[in-house]
């Protein structure tokens, strides 16, 4: 159905400028519209069974009973399960699907390969599906953000593969030569994660190394996914959007290209905590790459906020535009508190505790999460020439999830300082810590609710525009298909 | 002019060079480690691989998730150099006030000694009393090295034997986690090995010397409140199973107070792989001394009892002095 | 294709955005080398420069070598362990010595003496009439210790000073040590006037 009739095909006319034959992006977004429905659908499904997963481990500290029969539902497998369908489940997708269409539309080309992109988005999701099952089950690998088993690890690398594949092939054939600035970090992300994966993969599973160099690997890759990749994916969304939305330019080529340096240089040698057990240099290095990249932070906040021109209140015009204003403001929050726990006098009152947690979800969740939201919210109309059936509960949905997250984080981030405080205090017997966090983490759980009806909102919209959309196309078809032959005029 | 090769190659760079340095660099450094040595004492070698049914024991905390709320990594913010005395000797009253002279400063290096607690003071006329009783202890703590031999040289003198002790300190240390900070050789024979980064449960890195008792622990994974009052633990009954009580009980039934106890005929026995993990915790050691991680184990070690609670009230339980009043 | 209603979108959808040219604030640059140089200062005094055997709170190689515990005293035991299997075949587990094997090493001027000539005896041997507490001995004692470390060297001569009554000095690795490197490779057995030349 990407056939045109145009007699230049993108592959053959390569040196073609953009004056020649032009693609509309009305095609463009045609020839997204399959693997992206499947990549944006199936993530919403995820972060639906990902949020009711982190409610069954929220609720277990309100009462530790609470399903503790059911082994297959134990925090230490339920817990993991919630994150990796996070962050395996929507953000990579969601990061891929919005990588996907922004490379064709500022490439001004056709996606490349479209129906193999979804095959790929399948194969993806039938690892995540394999790899949650695989937790649930017992088979958990024992590493941080990288629980699933090898075999289910391996069916989503391949997944990424097969999809990343058609998004090189979309920038190669780009029409517009000149690169936008978000196309730098979009290009850049598909090619980080195949290397950490790899490496992980490989170190980790399949040639194990010995000893504490497992847990060195485990770090290195969890940071490298959870902030360069993330962040790139996120930055690259944010600096199209906010000047798209709001209609301006962007502010400053040369201070995104400062905070891409930053992240890429200095954020990947992020994520040894402090108290490892490993050589100092470790710590101390992520230390000083940590504080480093309050420069990019700052970077992106002083972007943001010359493009709209000091005038914020241009964020709450379009709902896309909310999601993306609150991602920015989380972001910079998010580098400011790692930057931050750079110092050790902060690191050693919140290691191990939630404020770490508090930390890591402010920048997936409250960041990417949130500019992921808006993206979709965005692109998918675009695909189909539709609007959502309900355009309030796309607002509910963003006061939804605004108002969960702060109630998520608020509480982490406030009962992991009273918890720092008090493990520095040996008078105090374990017990005692253990009472004082519950009420923060009792908390928590409305926003946990909050969020996980701000999500079923969300998987109800973009279900029903597509269903919507699809039935528009069906009865169009049948209607075409069954219309009357009039017969032709014959002229004597 | 075509910018896409060379943003591909800027994240080449950038990736290559944080894939040296924490990929290639840890693997050479650590990931290669031999045994390590001891120091101190009797050399022996560190760490020694574990049992069978501790390993399995490791794949059964891998499966449950264990790591997501206990970590296996403890911390140590200083190490002091403390001067104890292993024998009274002969002169006691010249020995006390050796000490206090010390204490006071008097000696050419800069005053670095510290008493740790009060010294007894001597009776005039007893000369073979004892006076300075549980012993070894630790009276002075130095900051320097030289401090510390000048000092033991002066005690030597009195008759009295004394001994230079390396005491590493920290808040984890002082609330009975461990006795020193943990380093690459604790996780050398471990399958997968996993540190943990959340302390929603205490640490479990020196558990086996804690904690020893086995059946302790099976009865804290059945009904956590029963051995920890207000722990926030989920019970983990499903590794255990209630059956019927055939001839006579099992020698492994738990012996379960009146509510949690199963109803009349039956046992609550645990399965295999509850009998994995807890051979697996109670196999967790990190106190070896190793030249990364010194320290100077006292004389004997006293067999603790207590669980998660600080150290008991009358021994020094602040996070400056650690707890070394061990009886000889 | 055939679909209904065209989607509402703004005017602006077909442009792509554009990156503007605002130079970087100077401040910010300023900040950038401010953190580089607290990074800088930072790694120098707290990381160990990549020795792997320096973890937190230590901060060098050096300050490590501080806190390790002292060697402690001669290894008695161990010189025991050594003696029994290497000296006191000959030389009785008793140090009592046997007649026409080896001479006593209780109350023996040649172990309670010079440590330099105790420690080159076991190092290349002792052949020819030697004096031992009054009487005399003609054997060969061949190299016993030539094959042994600097440290079990050491311990099985404090042990042999300082057990069954003898009251001797210690002999440490380093004195072992040092007297190897001047012997250097020598296969030939000592006489007793060689030793007794030697200070």
């Amino acid at each position: 159905m990407s056939e045109s009739s145009s007699p230049l095909e993108p592959s053959a006319a390569s040196a073609g400028g953009p004056a020649c034959c032009p693609i509309a992006p009305a095609e463009i977004d045609a020839s997204c519209r399959l693997p992206l429905v499947v990549i944006f659908l199936c993530a919403a499904v995820w972060l639906v069974l990902g949020s009711a997963f982190e409610l069954v481990a929220s609720l277990k500290f309100h009462a530790p009973g609470f399903l503790a029969d059911a082994a297959w539902l134990t925090y230490g497998r339920v817990r993991p399960a919630a994150t990796n369908c996070l962050l395996y489940g929507f953000c990579m997708p969601a990061g891929l699907g919005v990588a996907l269409w922004l490379l064709a539309r500022l490439g001004r080309t056709r996606l490349a390969g479209p129906g193999l992109a979804a095959i790929g988005a399948g194969c993806w999701n039938l690892g995540v599906a394999a790899g949650v099952g695989g937790i649930l089950a017992g088979g958990s690998t024992g590493f941080e953000n990288l629980e699933m088993p090898s075999y289910a690890a391996r069916l989503v690398f391949l997944g990424y593969l097969m999809i990343v594949v058609w998004a090189v092939l979309t920038f190669h054939h780009r029409r517009e030569r000149r690169l936008f600035v978000s196309q730098w970090f979009l290009f850049v992300a598909l090619f980080w994660f195949p290397w950490i994966g790899s490496t992980a993969d490989l170190l980790l599973l399949t040639f194990r190394v010995r000893g504490i160099a497992q847990a060195v690997i485990a770090w290195w890759y969890t940071d490298n996914l959870l902030v360069v990749w993330l962040g790139l994916v996120g930055l690259g969304a944010v600096f199209y959007f906010v000047p798209k939305l709001t209609g301006r330019e962007l502010q400053s080529r040369y201070l995104a290209l400062l905070t891409f340096w930053m992240l890429i240089l200095f954020g990947s040698w992020g994520g040894i905590p402090a108290s490892a057990p490993v050589p100092a240099w470790l710590p101390v290095s992520s230390a000083v790459a940590t504080g480093l990249g309050v420069v990019g932070v700052v970077a992106v906040a002083l972007n943001v906020y010359g493009t709209l021109d000091g005038q914020c209140s241009k964020l709450m015009s379009h709902p896309s535009l909310q999601f993306i204003g609150f991602g920015v403001v989380a972001f910079v929050i998010g580098g400011l508190m790692s930057a931050a726990g750079a110092l050790s006098e902060v690191s050693h009152v919140t290691q191990f505790t939630w404020f770490t947690v508090a930390r890591g979800l402010v920048n997936s969740y409250g960041f990417f999460v949130m500019v992921m939201f808006g993206a979709i919210y965005y692109i998918v109309p675009q695909l189909v020439g539709l609007e959502f059936p309900s355009a309030k509960l796309v607002r509910a949905h963003f006061w939804t999830a605004a108002a969960g997250s702060l109630l998520v984080v608020v509480p982490l981030a406030a009962g992991g300082i009273v918890q720092g405080f008090k493990l520095q205090d040996a008078n105090i017997p374990f017990s005692d810590v253990a009472h004082s966090t519950l009420p923060f983490l009792r908390a928590s759980t409305t926003g946990d609710l909050l969020i996980a009806l701000g999500h079923l909102m969300f998987l109800g919209n973009l279900a029903g525009l597509v269903v919507r959309y699809y039935r528009a196309r069906a009865v169009s078809a049948w209607a075409a298909a069954t219309a009357e032959i009039k017969p032709a005029e014959v002229s004597p | 002019m075509n910018y896409g090769p060379l943003v591909f190659l800027a994240a080449f760079f950038a990736l290559a060079t944080s894939w040296c340095g924490f990929v290639l660099t840890p693997q050479l450094q650590i990931g290669r480690l031999p045994q390590a040595h001891t120091v101190g004492g009797a050399a022996s070698t560190y760490p020694v691989a574990r049992p069978g049914l501790a390993q399995q024991g490791m794949e059964v905390y891998r499966a449950n998730g264990c790591a997501a709320c206990h970590s296996q990594q403890v911390g140590q913010t200083g190490t002091v150099l403390e001067i104890a005395l292993t024998e009274a000797g002969t002169n006691q009253p010249a020995t006390i006030a050796a000490l206090l002279t010390l204490a006071e400063g008097s000696t050419d290096h800069a005053p670095a000694l510290s008493l740790l607690a009060p010294v007894p003071s001597a009776p005039s006329n007893s000369t073979n009393a004892t006076i300075l009783a549980g012993l070894p202890r630790a009276f002075l703590r130095s900051s320097t090295r030289e401090a510390a031999n000048a000092a033991i040289k002066t005690l030597d003198a009195t008759s009295a034997k004394a001994q230079l002790w390396i005491v590493p300190v920290g808040p984890d240390l002082a609330r009975g986690w461990g006795e020193r900070r943990s380093v690459a050789e604790d996780y050398l024979f471990d399958r997968t090995v996993m540190p943990g980064s959340q302390r929603v449960g205490p640490d479990l890195a020196n558990l086996g010397a804690r904690l020893p008792d086995a059946n302790w622990h099976l009865r804290h994974l059945y009904a956590p409140r029963l051995e920890v009052k207000g722990s926030v633990m989920p019970p983990y009954r499903f590794l255990f199973e209630k059956r019927k009580i055939k001839d006579r009980q099992s020698p492994e039934a738990l012996a379960l107070p009146g509510d949690l106890a199963p109803g009349d005929g039956y046992e609550i026995v645990p399965t295999q792989a509850a009998q994995a993990l807890v051979a697996y915790l109670t196999d967790l050691h990190a106190d070896a001394p190793l030249f990364n991680a010194p320290m100077t184990r006292p004389a004997t070690a006293e067999a603790t009892t207590s669980t998660n609670a600080p150290a008991a009230p009358g021994t020094a339980s602040t996070n400056a002095a650690p707890t070394h009043a061990a009886a000889p | 294709m055939s679909l209904e209603p065209q989607p509402p979108l703004p005017a602006a959808a077909e442009a792509e955005p554009q990156a503007g040219r605002i130079a970087v604030p100077v401040w910010l640059i300023v900040l950038l080398f401010l953190l580089l140089y607290w990074g800088m200062v930072y790694f120098d005094q707290h990381s160990g420069w990549f020795d792997p055997q320096v973890y937190a709170p230590y901060r060098s190689g050096a300050e490590l070598a501080l806190y390790q515990p002292p060697t402690g005293g001669p290894d008695l035991a161990r010189g025991k362990v050594v003696f029994e299997n290497v000296c006191g075949l000959c030389h009785g587990n008793d140090g009592a010595g046997k007649p026409g094997q080896a001479p006593p090493f209780i109350g023996s001027e040649w172990a309670l003496g010079n440590p330099n000539h105790m420690i080159r005896i076991p190092l290349a041997g002792l052949a020819g009439p030697v004096e031992v507490k009054g009487q005399q001995y003609n054997l060969a004692m061949p190299a016993m210790g030539a094959a042994l470390p600097d440290d079990d060297l050491a311990a099985v001569l404090t042990y042999i000073r300082q057990s069954w009554g003898n009251k001797a000095s210690a002999i440490t690795p380093a004195q072992v040590k040092a007297v190897r490197a001047e012997v250097g490779s020598r296969t030939q057995p000592w006489t007793a006037d060689q030793l007794k030349a030697i200070q």
